[in-house]
């Protein structure tokens, strides 16, 4: 959910999708603009924060890269749970991982917010030898699904602030007001919210 | 150590045994250790051992032959060991377990491995070749348990080894904090290989010779016999060795019995069951069972943290659930942990320690942690590495110290949490093993870090909140300052153990890691043992407070140098906790045990316990007054190592 003060939009938003996908190193590469080979792996979900400037507003993300593993999945819930923006990563040189960014989309649309922006990044493109996912099959997915479309590649630092960027513009300029705590509960419940264990 | 033997023997003769160690003028009316139950009156009992303690060897002989758990794992100097055991040890009670051999067949060939142990325990003990033993850290924190042959520089395993990474040195010897130095490495060097920090040796299986000479397997697997966790080698491809130990397990407890311990040769496989989940240990340390099933315990308990026992439901919908994935991403939190239960006091003292502090230090952390845990934190912890530096809890909250070490060890062993900010489930076992809290989890500096328990996971923003706020009040109050300069300074030096009870005063006020002019030199050259460890011939000591259930160590000094032999050493406490916990027998009030490598000292009092060990050479009535001055000084300095009025068990 976001709010503004003026042109100031405080903006949530949430990275999911497989294990490896490269959701930190997309998050560490566009907020301190680093990038490491061997990416540990997340445990539950690390909290940034970056401020972009668009043409009409400043846009403070708070960004949840949350963890790909398993075990985490019913916890996402609290993670997606009124973000303004999402970007669903998948690996180009995996095809289980695009297979797994398409349910992150089905349930971002059967539980999240309906205004929620929500972008897919195919990760990786630099690695091309590899391909496993043509873009053009994303870009189709993408546009049928209401989603905007990038390959991205964290190590090359490609496309990485640009589709944050095109976040930062298409997040909706009318706001609600803002929650002073910061936390900003869903309009409906989730059925899932209550689910914290592992596995139920 | 045969090498010491004139420096040392000369210390009985140094004139201070006159000293009455019941003349300690600041004796209060605390528990004093007293010589007295001593049957010999013999001044220098060393010199002859075996005329004083023929009666005792034959005895321990005999109840060798029945028990070997509590031995000392050096096998080659059966004949020549002396050990004095004021608290008898009986027969170990054999009950339930299930104790036999193993006979020829396809798995006993797999465990039917530690040949090489009467070279390797030689070529420790000479202590010439510690530091030329090719040691891959990375690699195999464990690795003096693999045998290797006489000459550790043609070691074919160490080559093996070496091939798999580059840290082939051995690392300096001399901090105390080796430990952690295996987690930061495991950061610094995590770009170089990704299975620095993750599952180790993944190309191993039980068909691989290197797999079977490991010492100490761990295997967590499921009641179907599916893999979940195994610390070498793939699960998967272990599957058929994990369906082996399922059917052991299974086999006995069709017959309406339960398997704690299989001994083979010397192996012993110790199981645990924990309903669906089944753990085994195959390990050829010569560990008592007790602190193998400990150990056990934590792995499990380290599980749980990661998943809750609600694990459990996925195997009663489906009792093939595959659980490997769940798991995914932690074997470093395993590894970490496994490692950990060679050189963390705490896996087996079921206590914690803290980081030095001044009082005021540590109370300026306490007051702000206990501001933030009046608004909905259930526990807040500042924690140093693996040490605390304060906590609190929520009323009527209490933190078991085994929780805050699977805490630690979680937090520390997972990169990610040094990246930013981080708000994740964890369980804890010992507090709730059914429900996760979430973890608010922020670094301050590399070493430290802050960690908030709630159990609302709305309470992210106000964690954050809490954490701003605190990390004001200790940048203002400095403590943050105050724990780097702890770390550099350290803990309590044997060294620095007034010998003369009178000058004891002085070293109350004095900072306990600040050398003390005119204290520690004169103290040991009239002890007459040139320099190495403290009065006489201490070596080392642990401290357990029963009622704080925290410990303090003494900071490591010659002549425990070298990794392995701290590792030996804290086997030998762990040997030694066990022996004294004894459900059978125990618990013992004193234990004195001299074997060659150490004279080891175990008091226990309804206070605290006292583990300290010796010069092997050590005169027992000077180790015995020793031993009243460390639990003095202990006394001395408490409101500086313990952290005091916050007990969590206090409720």
């Amino acid at each position: 959910m976001a709010s503004s003060a003026n042109k100031n939009i405080n903006a949530k938003l949430v990275l999911l999708g497989d294990v490896g996908a490269g959701k930190s190193s997309l998050v560490l590469r566009f907020v301190k603009g680093q990038f490491v080979e061997f990416q540990e792996s997340t445990i539950g979900a690390a909290f940034f924060s970056q401020t972009v400037a668009v043409n009409d507003a400043t846009v403070k993300f708070e960004i949840w890269d949350t963890a790909g593993q398993e075990r985490y999945h019913s916890l996402a819930p609290m993670y997606y749970r009124g973000a303004a923006a999402a970007i669903i990563v998948y690996d180009i040189t995996n095809q289980a991982s695009f297979d797994r960014a398409k349910k992150w989309v089905q349930e971002l649309q059967a539980q999240g917010n309906p205004n929620m922006v929500m972008a897919l990044a195919g990760n990786k493109a630099d690695m091309l030898d590899g391909r496993a996912v043509a873009p053009e099959d994303a870009q189709t997915y993408a546009q049928e699904n209401g989603l905007f479309f990038l390959e991205t590649s964290a190590k090359t630092a490609a496309n990485v602030n640009e589709i944050f960027y095109e976040i930062a513009k298409r997040l909706p300029r009318l706001q609600q007001t803002p929650n002073p705590s910061g936390m900003v509960l869903v309009d409906r419940p989730t059925e899932r919210a209550n689910s914290a264990s592992c596995c139920s | 150590m045969p090498s010491d033997s004139n420096s040392t023997s000369s210390n009985y003769s140094s004139g201070r045994d006159d000293e009455n160690p019941n003349s300690d003028p600041n004796s209060k009316p605390e528990p004093q250790l007293e010589p007295e139950p001593e049957p010999e009156p013999e001044p220098e009992p060393n010199k002859n051992p075996h005329l004083i303690d023929q009666s005792l060897d034959a005895l321990e002989n005999q109840l060798a032959s029945i028990s070997m758990s509590s031995r000392s794992p050096t096998v080659t100097f059966e004949g020549e060991e002396e050990d004095d055991v004021e608290s008898r040890e009986q027969p170990k009670s054999m009950n339930g377990s299930f104790s036999e051999e193993i006979e020829a067949g396809g798995d006993a060939d797999s465990l039917e491995v530690g040949r090489h142990f009467e070279s390797d325990s030689k070529a420790e003990s000479s202590g010439v070749n510690g530091e030329n033993i090719s040691f891959t850290w990375l690699d195999a924190p464990e690795v003096d348990e693999v045998e290797r042959p006489l000459s550790p520089g043609s070691s074919g395993y160490a080559g093996e080894m070496g091939s798999t990474s580059g840290g082939d040195e051995i690392v300096d010897d001399d901090e105390d904090d080796s430990d952690i130095r295996g987690v930061e490495n495991d950061g610094v060097l995590g770009s170089n290989n990704q299975s620095v920090s993750g599952k180790r040796h993944a190309d191993e299986d039980d068909a691989s010779v290197s797999w079977r000479k490991r010492k100490k397997h761990f295997f967590i697997l499921s009641h179907s016999g599916k893999p979940i966790y195994s610390r070498y080698g793939d699960e998967y491809k272990l599957a058929g060795f994990s369906a082996t130990l399922q059917a052991i397990i299974s086999f006995v407890e069709n017959g309406g019995d339960r398997v704690n311990l299989v001994r083979a040769g010397k192996h012993q496989v110790v199981f645990l069951v924990k309903g669906p989940i089944y753990l085994v240990c195959i390990s050829c340390t010569e560990e008592p069972y007790e602190s193998l099933k400990g150990q056990l315990e934590l792995l499990y308990g380290q599980m749980i943290l990661i998943l809750t026992k609600s694990v459990n439901r996925c195997f009663e919908k489906n009792p093939k659930f595959d659980m490997t994935s769940l798991l995914g991403g932690t074997d470093a939190v395993f590894s970490s942990l496994i490692h950990s239960l060679s050189w963390n006091p705490a896996t087996f003292l079921h206590a914690y320690s803290c980081l030095p502090l001044a009082y005021a230090t540590r109370q300026a952390a306490a007051s702000i942690l206990q501001d933030v845990a009046g608004s909905g934190v259930l526990f807040a912890l500042l924690m140093c590495k693996h040490k605390v530096i304060s906590l609190v809890s929520a009323q009527k909250a209490s933190l078991h110290p085994d929780d805050i070490l699977l805490l630690s060890n979680f937090i520390m062993s997972s990169e990610s949490f040094r990246t930013s900010e981080s708000f994740s489930p964890i369980c804890l076992p010992r507090y709730n093993p059914m429900a996760f809290l979430y973890a608010y989890v922020h670094y301050f500096d590399i070493d430290t870090y802050v960690v908030l328990l709630t159990t609302s996971s709305d309470a992210f923003y106000h964690l954050k909140d809490c954490r701003i706020r605190i990390e004001i009040v200790l940048s203002n109050s400095n403590v943050l300052s105050e724990v780097q300069r702890s770390l550099v300074d350290g803990g309590m030096r044997i060294e620095d153990l007034l010998v003369e009870p009178t000058s004891r005063a002085g070293a109350v006020s004095s900072h306990l890691g600040q050398p003390r002019p005119g204290a520690g030199t004169p103290g040991r050259t009239a002890d007459g043992s040139i320099g190495i460890g403290g009065p006489a011939g201490l070596w080392h000591f642990v401290y357990r407070s029963i009622y704080l259930d925290q410990y303090v160590s003494s900071e490591f000094s010659p002549p425990i140098n070298s990794l392995r032999q701290q590792k030996r050493l804290y086997r030998a406490y762990q040997r030694l906790y066990a022996s004294m916990h004894e459900k059978a027998i125990g618990p013992h009030k004193t234990q004195f045990r001299r074997d060659e490598n150490y004279v080891l000292l175990c008091w226990v009092t309804q206070d605290f316990e006292l583990f300290a060990a010796f010069d092997p050479l050590a005169d027992k009535a000077l180790a015995i007054k020793v031993c009243n001055r460390v639990c003095q000084w202990v006394k001395d300095v408490e409101n500086e190592i313990f952290l005091l009025g916050a007990s969590p068990f206090s409720w």
